[in-house]
């Protein structure tokens, strides 16, 4: 029994609370949000569509993490052509409890593009650098202990050091990672400083209440000012429970770049600029698959432990990642006897591939019956960046070593050297074919100082509804590039601190 | 027909239908919708297949069923994009089998065991440490805002 804690079992009947703040998801900035104001002393319920999940129950079990941790199972798909799979995580801690753990700074170019399209204050370097100096202590920021780094790691930084490449080693919330590759079946030793060990606790031993299993359907409001939500506590299945309701003065919605705008719109909540929902971005990746000739056994070490940061200015960063098995054997472009024959040489894989700014936006749209659909169109330009990435990132394969390598283009055919893979890519990919999918999804309620322009102000104050404030990626303006969580934890604490200086005007 | 031939070894056909009703279950509702159409679309699809004669494809002999499904995931149209989606997610379900896994040497357990072993032998105190500054008071805790930073974190940008 955790204090401050309430699950689905916990709850009989219907719910009415009432607190200063209400913060709707636990994920990097909601989590953050709380801990920041129950440590100034506010009164703070957050609530959690997903299910309290502890350190202890994380096994290696994909099928079991996707149902448990992620939004649908993890199979989220924005629509367009091509058609990209996207995943969120959907527990106590959000996508903290399954992403890979990259905690990198903004670059300071995105927030001199940020401050001056949108007229943004205190977004500098200089005004986040303490924000970050804070988060990187508390969340033991820093690098890789070396013997957790793997054979597929090493692999494609030998691949890319050799092409002349910049590489960098991840800077990763981690506290002594011990290399088990299971970041996104959530980490069985803890040592990933997710939301769900570091920030939750925190808030809650400060005195905040979290539910979780409770959906928030509504943001209520009167005479222009929010006054709470309403929703519902979730059975075991999905089933609708009881009823709930929570009054409060200030609420705080961290749902994430799809559920956010989602939650906002359903409430009746307009913005002017007509941005709400729109200007999502969602750093397509691709996966190409190269095969050894000696073992890798890649799930041996950290998910992740270096980026190529060579093409950052072409908007492209490199990885190697490994893949469980059953996320391999549902991307390869194989089946039956063939498919068989190529996850037996599991352990001579190494997967990589390229994350691409993009620079096409898409949208978020309600579809009756189905709710929230992501719809977005890959720009002609990034489809071309995309099959750019995929063709360095089998470079630097083929140079560590690769015999062969399978490329994430519907009907490419097997690839077995570096001239093969010139010919190939001499000729544009068609679009259609290729296989993305996208773990970062941002920008849906964009800051901009100008409410014609933006869905939030520059401390994620929802225009013109005093009293709601947006904490999580969808106040991105536009990409970052790298990895997003660092900057959604700097903002929280940044507007959480701003929110408290202003307590009285909210009678908090 | 889109997993290894092994799946008729011992229960695994009837575990992957389990496991993959679980994972349907657990799908938003289009994506439910859509696959469980592509289900059907994918058997009863088989009667258009010359050699099946008209059949669907759960009463095919092996090579004209392993025919079809050539031919169907080679097309390049919505209704095979939609069957592809199902082939991913029932070829996830197979390879979610702890016996496939171990066949194609991946056994996680015992190297999650050993690492979590070592990592506290060789870093107990320290990350003793850390998580007790999870939930100190702030002044024994982590340094507010203004402190120094610890370690040097690189700005990513050249």
């Amino acid at each position: 029994m955790i204090s401050g804690l309430v699950t689905q079992e916990d709850v009989a009947g219907d719910l009415s609370l009432e607190c200063g703040v209400v913060v709707v998801g636990s994920g990097a900035g909601g989590a953050t949000v709380a801990a920041e104001l129950a440590e100034a002393g506010v009164d703070v319920i957050v609530l959690e569509e997903g299910g309290y999940h502890s350190t202890e129950s994380f096994t290696a079990g994909t099928g079991r993490a996707l149902r448990t941790l992620y939004r649908d199972g993890g199979g989220g798909m924005a629509i367009g052509r091509p058609s990209i799979l996207y995943a969120e995580g959907r527990c106590v801690g959000g996508s903290t409890v399954v992403n890979g753990g990259m905690s990198w700074r903004t670059p300071a170019r995105v927030l001199s593009r940020w401050a001056e399209q949108e007229g943004l204050e205190a977004i500098g370097e200089r005004d986040l650098d303490p924000y970050f100096a804070a988060i990187e202590s508390r969340l033991s920021v820093g690098l890789q202990d070396p013997e957790t780094i793997g054979r597929d790691s090493a692999l494609f930084l030998a691949g890319a050091q050799a092409r002349g490449w910049a590489v960098v080693p991840n800077r990763r919330n981690q506290l002594h990672c011990a290399g088990t590759s299971n970041c996104s079946s959530g980490c069985p030793t803890g040592a990933k400083r997710s939301m769900l060990v570091t920030s939750v606790p925190r808030a809650l031993a400060r005195g905040a209440r979290l539910f979780a299993d409770c959906r928030v359907d509504r943001i209520t409001s009167s005479g222009g000012a929010v006054t709470g939500v309403t929703g519902h506590v979730v059975r075991p299945g999905g089933r609708r429970g009881p009823a709930l309701a929570v009054r409060a003065r200030v609420v705080v919605v961290a749902g994430g770049a799809v559920q956010t705008p989602a939650l906002l719109a359903r409430s009746g909540l307009r913005s002017a600029s007509g941005q709400l929902g729109r200007n999502l971005s969602v750093h397509p990746n691709a996966v190409v698959t190269a095969f050894f000739e000696q073992d890798v056994t890649g799930w041996q070490g950290v998910h992740q432990a270096f980026q190529v940061r060579e093409f950052l200015d072409e908007g492209l960063l490199l990885t190697a990642t490994n893949l469980t098995p059953p996320m391999l054997a549902g991307i390869l472009p194989a089946y039956g006897r063939e498919l068989g024959e190529l996850m037996a040489d599991y352990n001579r894989i190494v997967t990589a591939g390229p994350l691409v700014s993009d620079t096409g936006t898409g949208r978020i749209r309600p579809v009756p019956g189905l709710g929230p659909q992501v719809f977005y169109q890959l720009t002609d330009y990034d489809a071309g960046r995309v099959a750019r990435g995929v063709e360095l990132t089998a470079e630097a394969l083929f140079e560590a070593g690769a015999r062969r390598v399978l490329l994430p283009f519907d009907g490419a055919p097997v690839v077995r050297d570096p001239d093969e893979l010139r010919r190939l890519l001499a000729r544009p990919v068609p679009k259609r074919s290729l296989q993305l999918f996208s773990i970062h999804l941002m920008g849906t309620a964009r800051m901009s100082q100008d409410p014609r322009r933006g869905v939030t102000g520059s401390f994620g104050e929802f225009h013109g509804v005093p009293g709601l404030i947006v904490a999580d990626a969808s106040l991105f303006p536009g990409p970052i590039g790298i990895n997003p969580m660092e900057t959604v934890i700097a903002l929280a604490i940044r507007n959480a601190r701003r929110l408290v200086e202003r307590r009285d005007s909210y009678e908090l | 027909m889109v997993c290894p031939p092994e799946i008729r070894a011992g229960q695994r056909a009837d575990r992957v239908l389990d496991e993959f009703g679980l994972m349907l279950g657990s799908l938003p509702p289009a994506a439910r919708k859509a696959l469980g159409a592509a289900l059907v679309l994918l058997d009863q699809g088989a009667r258009l297949y010359p050699p099946a004669r008209g059949r669907r494809l759960a009463r095919l002999g092996d090579q004209v069923a392993e025919g079809y499904v050539r031919a169907v995931l080679a097309r390049r149209d919505p209704a095979a994009e939609l069957i592809r989606r199902l082939k991913s997610v029932i070829t996830m379900c197979y390879y979610e089998l702890p016996e496939v896994q171990r066949e194609i040497g991946y056994d996680p357990a015992p190297y999650i065991a050993a690492v979590s072993r070592r990592r506290l032998e060789s870093y107990g105190p320290d990350i003793q440490a850390g998580e007790a500054a999870v939930t100190a008071p702030p002044e024994l805790g982590a340094p507010e805002l203004g402190a120094p930073e610890l370690g040097a974190p690189e700005r990513d940008t050249p």
